[in-house]
């Protein structure tokens, strides 16, 4: 089957190069979605933009750091609160949002002097905090601010404190996953190395790519522990800024979400010689066989045995019971762009779903090599999809359950199609074996809400007729 | 019990391992190679060189490897040394043309991370 080109689509024939519905016998040497590419004029992207893949997702997960937006309010605003990640230290990251408000003069004159008085002020004003991360947004970025130099002003004036900056605007690349990239390796080459961390295990692992997404880091973090495991840095959940200063020292970077992270740990390969071990952390076989391959790296094989006998002695009659009732579950996954791959053989072989569609806003072209060889055969894989696209999808394959975010979940809630929070998840963690039991849990609740089939129901007649009010 | 073929074994690389998808067309080698090197060695039970933090590395994604091929693919031990070193061979070539040499990847042959 080649590539498609959807009804909706027949204005901006382009769209044709980024929608794959994979038939037998054929894989990604033939069929391979165009992505990470510029969005097409004339299609409604759902992507973010590149400050957000820096901000949002990686940088403002840490726990003792000011996050300066240099830029008007709104930046700040929304890019916080949008994602759970909470924090061991009472979740200062998500009490807070910094931003140094610019207006029209500031950008006729220069924003130098404004951003100056903002940092000096938060740290005024959060005596304890002596570290920030520093962004230029999208106004900031096209004055020509020169922030490092103000950095450097700050930093001089206040020898305690430690400032990253991050030049990635939001129209520096096509998403936000130019963002990813430009702290990933902003990071490696300014800050690590430059903090010793103390060493309390000749077992030594940086844990990269996991957020502490409803406390996905804080579940994963006990697997660790109970192996005798020392995390030297998670990047970034539930991590402070010096804690990734000392990257340099792990002798494994084990890595899950490798789209917004893989950068920093293939540096830490080039540059430290430490291995990049990845791995998938959602779902049970998959997180058996991750601890399965740190433990070997480590040899340390046992403990790990140990530690899987009893996570499944305690999870999997309840992961049985789920998978009783959601096997066959028609599901979509539309995330960001690794959930993909991620998720659709752990539901498969987990929970017996079968995914029907999915759709990357910003994965690459590596993330659609990886889904496609572990995706099923009729199944949609969609780069930067648009809400048309979705409606003609969903009227295709009939998905009893999508797993997206917020906004596109509330459009489909309109369709009376349950959606699963995929980005902040519903009641996490869904990470290792108690966050999947959590995942089967929202997944069932989702698809045997009976609200759905009375919602569909008018109540004036005695027909029942699907409402068609989102399309 | 039937021989595993090199279909079979393809297959479930391409549906379990990640290292097979690095972001450059020299990491996914240096890993194809590494991994499926390593795999021969455990499973002919030939020693195993774990000197460099690399070749601990290929070992342990290796050693989850074979198991998860013993399991599904039984009769693989039933094999001479000869078929093994071919079967895993064929494996790695059909491998590396996927993922490197005939990959549409635009990203494979960047220089830089």
């Amino acid at each position: 089957m080649p590539m498609v080109l959807l009804t909706c689509d027949k204005d901006i024939p382009e769209r044709e190069k980024h929608i794959y519905l994979k038939a037998p016998d054929e894989d990604t040497r033939s069929f391979l979605p165009l992505a990470n590419a510029p969005t097409i004029p004339g299609t409604l992207s759902e992507r973010g933009c590149s400050f957000c893949g820096a901000k949002l997702v990686i940088g403002g997960v840490l726990k003792d750091t000011i996050q300066m937006i240099h830029g008007p309010v709104g930046c700040a605003y929304d890019t916080w609160h949008t994602k759970r990640y909470p924090s061991d230290n009472g979740h200062f990251q998500l009490k807070y949002v910094w931003s140094t408000d610019m207006k029209e003069p500031d950008v006729v004159f220069g924003g130098e002097k404004r951003l100056e008085a903002s940092m000096h002020e938060a740290f005024e004003e959060m005596p304890n905090i002596k570290r920030m991360i520093l962004y230029t947004t999208c106004p900031t970025a096209l004055i020509g601010d020169d922030v490092k130099a103000v950095a450097k002003r700050v930093m001089a004036a206040r020898p305690d404190v430690d400032i990253f900056t991050v030049e990635c605007p939001g129209f520096a690349g096509v998403s936000q996953s130019k963002g990813h990239h430009v702290l990933n390796i902003g990071w490696v080459n300014e800050k690590v190395g430059t903090v010793e961390p103390t060493i309390t295990s000749e077992y030594t692992i940086n844990f990269i790519g996991d957020y502490n997404i409803q406390g996905d880091t804080d579940l994963l973090q006990q697997y660790w522990q109970a192996l005798g495991i020392q995390v030297i840095a998670h990047f970034t959940g539930n991590a402070n800024y010096d804690d990734l200063r000392g990257m340099h020292r792990a002798k494994l970077s084990v890595v899950n979400c490798a789209r917004s992270a893989g950068y920093i740990a293939n540096e830490l390969k080039r540059q430290y010689g430490i291995p990049r071990l990845d791995i998938d952390s959602w779902g049970f076989n998959y997180m058996a066989e991750g601890i399965r391959k740190v433990c070997a790296f480590f040899g340390i094989e046992q403990k790990g045995e140990d530690l899987i006998a009893s996570e499944y002695a305690k999870w999997k009659p309840k992961l049985d019971w789920y998978k009783e009732g959601l096997k066959g579950t028609r599901m979509a996954i539309w995330t960001g762009g690794p959930r993909l791959w991620h998720w659709t053989k752990a539901v498969e072989d987990d929970l017996g779903a079968e995914v029907v569609a999915m759709s990357s806003k910003f994965g690459h072209e590596e993330d659609f090599e990886k889904v496609i060889a572990r995706g099923r055969d009729g199944t949609y894989y969609v780069d930067d999809g648009n809400e048309l696209e979705f409606f003609e999808i969903i009227e295709a394959i009939k998905p009893e359950v999508i797993f997206t975010g917020p906004r596109v979940g509330e459009i489909v809630k309109k369709l009376h199609i349950p959606y699963i929070n995929g980005h902040g998840y519903h009641n996490g963690p869904y990470m290792g074996f108690e966050g999947f039991i959590n995942l089967a849990r929202d997944m069932y609740n989702a698809v045997r809400n009976p609200l759905f089939k009375l919602a569909r129901t008018d109540i004036r007649s005695t027909t029942t007729s699907e409402l068609k009010e989102a399309v | 019990m039937t021989s595993p073929s090199v279909d079979d074994l393809f297959g479930y690389v391409q549906k379990r391992c990640l290292w097979q998808f690095f972001s450059r067309s020299w990491d996914r080698k240096e890993n194809i190679e590494g991994i499926l090197e390593k795999a021969t060695q455990l499973l002919l039970e030939e020693p195993v060189t774990l000197t460099s933090p690399m070749d601990r590395l290929f070992h342990a994604d290796a050693k989850i490897l074979v198991a998860d091929f013993r399991e599904h693919f039984p009769a693989i031990t039933t094999l001479g040394a000869e078929e093994v070193k071919s079967l895993l061979q064929s494996v790695k070539e059909r491998l590396l043309d996927l993922t490197v040499t005939s990959s549409k990847n635009r990203e494979l042959h960047q220089n830089l991370y």
